[in-house]
């Protein structure tokens, strides 16, 4: 009889899993949803991109979020699997620089923030000669993270970033360590950014909800929701219920009230 | 009555068996998770080879040219343990000492529920009231690298400390009581009782608490994932980041490709650790028989 009960609440229940950045997303869509229907059971885990898509791989997730694209080596994987995933763009997100708010720097190059994260420059004096003569305290997320391997493609290339860098496992710790810490530097998704710090323009570029959904940003990038798809385009159940409600007028404010850009009705 | 001694034979031979399986399947579970830690790492141990003790860059997710090298993630590890250590032995031992000499009766239990409702504080409590609380200190005096293996070993040591005191403590009451008694009677201070007759009677219990405190921390996870700032370099100041070869197991070990290069390369660093602890256990081995005969 419990098992029964174990057996149906598990059935019935949608997991989840993936990139942090895409968590704040899901979980409006979420509480919306179990709101409307109100048999429906979902679990939410935020625990980087890699996680998720690995998740859809040993069937432990029925949505993988991710802030990126596919690697090359989960694309091989599928097809070794035979298994299809197809992706959802649900949002378009710009991975913000932030520093503390003391600091007197507004704008900075992707070549200022290669030598950064390549441990070239390692005092803010090296940065810019205006800037004082402190050390560099450069965070970052941990490899698991969709935001780090945007950030590392797109930064710093084939170069390989500092050992120096912190890496650390959520997002909030960043945002934390750079409000408290004058010499700090960290890149979080443009979603998290509140008014304890100050977001950089990037080569001139301030990272607004147009010039992030244009890409005049440089780092801005699409947010994704895969799903399994090997046995068909699942037409039916929780999992379409859950995309069909994202990608309406209603999920797409939803995004604009994460932080995000709108994949949807511009 | 032949039936009833049956019957009876029968139930004290089915709890022999109950008790037999239950006490070797701890041994068993033991056996099976080393076989299984040296069977996945062995893909690393060999394809990858010394580099993973020689090379001190750990770039396992690099596409173009990973690299392996556990040695700075070794170092932050010893570095951090080491520290802790030097913190908790002196501060286990003052502690253990006071409930032993000193302590009134209520002292004794006033001291003794705040050691246990300290070791029941949850590892990740410890860890964020550290980077919240304590880490911001270092950078009203000047230190921008608030994060660092000195937060750590701090964690740490409140972690540990409930523990290594108790331990101590046990090894201290365990010494026969005429032993301090003499002593006394001879005119020595309480002190030295203490610290000369009845420590050096204690010192196999005390030693072994030491490598059991040692065992533990290296071992510990969630407070130098927090706290010890996360960056793979080998630390040269208290105030530098490390990132312990615990940290990596639990940052990494989630996202990685079941049988890649990346995953074995995780479960040599859990081997390391697991031949760590078993020298340690079997060094605290040694000691103990040693001075059990002499």
């Amino acid at each position: 009889m419990i098992l029964a009960i174990a057996l149906m609440s598990f059935s019935a229940t949608m997991a989840i899993k993936g990139s942090n950045t895409v968590f704040p997303v899901a979980q409006l869509w979420i509480e919306e949803l179990e709101e409307k229907y109100p048999d429906l059971q979902i679990t939410l885990e935020g625990a980087g991109s890699s996680t998720g898509i690995a998740a859809l791989f040993n069937g432990t997730a029925d949505i993988a979020n991710t802030s990126r694209w596919m690697k090359e080596s989960e694309i091989s994987k599928m097809h070794e699997d035979g298994s299809y995933f197809i992706p959802f763009v649900v949002a378009y997100d710009g991975i913000a620089l932030i520093v503390n708010k003391e600091l007197g720097i507004d704008n900075i190059t992707t070549k200022q923030l290669k030598n950064i994260y390549t441990g070239k420059a390692k005092r803010w004096s090296q940065v810019d000669p205006n800037l004082p003569n402190k050390p560099i305290i450069f965070y970052t997320r941990n490899t698991a993270s969709g935001t780090y391997e945007t950030f590392s493609k797109k930064i710093l290339g084939d170069d390989r970033m500092d050992p120096r860098a912190r890496m650390v496992e959520s997002t909030q710790l960043e945002m934390e360590s750079v409000s408290k810490n004058p010499y700090a530097i960290a890149y979080v998704g443009y979603g998290y950014v509140n008014d304890k710090v100050k977001v950089l323009d990037l080569n001139g570029v301030t990272p607004t909800l147009d010039s992030i959904l244009t890409s005049e940003y440089f780092l801005s990038r699409p947010l994704f929701m895969w799903v399994d798809a090997t046995d068909g385009f699942p037409n039916t159940g929780d999992v379409k219920k859950y995309i069909t409600f994202g990608l309406s007028e209603k999920g797409q404010e939803l995004v604009e009230e994460a932080g995000y850009v709108a994949a949807y009705g511009q | 009555m032949v039936i009833g001694l049956t019957s009876r034979d029968l139930k004290n031979q089915t709890n022999t068996v109950l008790i037999n399986i239950i006490a070797f399947s701890g041994i068993v579970i033991l056996v099976l998770l080393t076989s299984f830690i040296v069977k996945e790492s062995l893909p690393a141990l060999t394809n990858v080879g010394a580099e993973l003790f020689t090379s001190q860059y750990w770039y396992p997710t690099d596409t173009n040219n990973p690299e392996f090298g556990m040695l700075a993630l070794l170092v932050g590890s010893l570095y951090i343990t080491g520290l802790t250590s030097l913190f908790v032995i002196p501060l286990g031992y003052i502690v253990a000492f006071f409930l032993y000499e000193y302590a009134g009766e209520k002292e004794i239990k006033f001291i003794k529920s705040g050691i246990d409702l300290l070791s029941g504080v949850p590892s990740v409590v410890i860890g964020a009231f550290m980077l919240v609380y304590v880490s911001p200190l270092f950078l009203e005096v000047g230190i921008y690298s608030p994060e660092n293996i000195l937060l750590a070993a701090l964690g740490l040591t409140i972690l540990s400390l409930p523990y290594t005191a108790s331990l101590m403590q046990e090894a201290l009451s365990s010494v026969d009581r005429s032993l301090k008694e003499g002593a006394l009677a001879l005119g020595s201070t309480k002190f030295t009782a203490g610290f000369k007759v009845v420590t050096r009677a204690a010192l196999s219990g005390i030693l072994n608490a030491v490598i059991l405190t040692v065992n533990r921390v290296i071992g510990e996870t969630m407070v130098v994932l927090m706290a010890a700032g996360g960056a793979a370099i080998i630390p040269q100041s208290l105030t530098d980041p490390a990132r312990p070869l615990t940290a990596v197991i639990a940052s990494e070990m989630g996202e990685v490709a079941a049988g890649s290069m990346h995953y074995s390369s995780l479960f040599v660093a859990g081997l390391i650790l697991l031949v760590i602890s078993f020298g340690m256990t079997l060094i605290a081995r040694v000691i103990i028989q040693r001075y059990k005969h002499g």
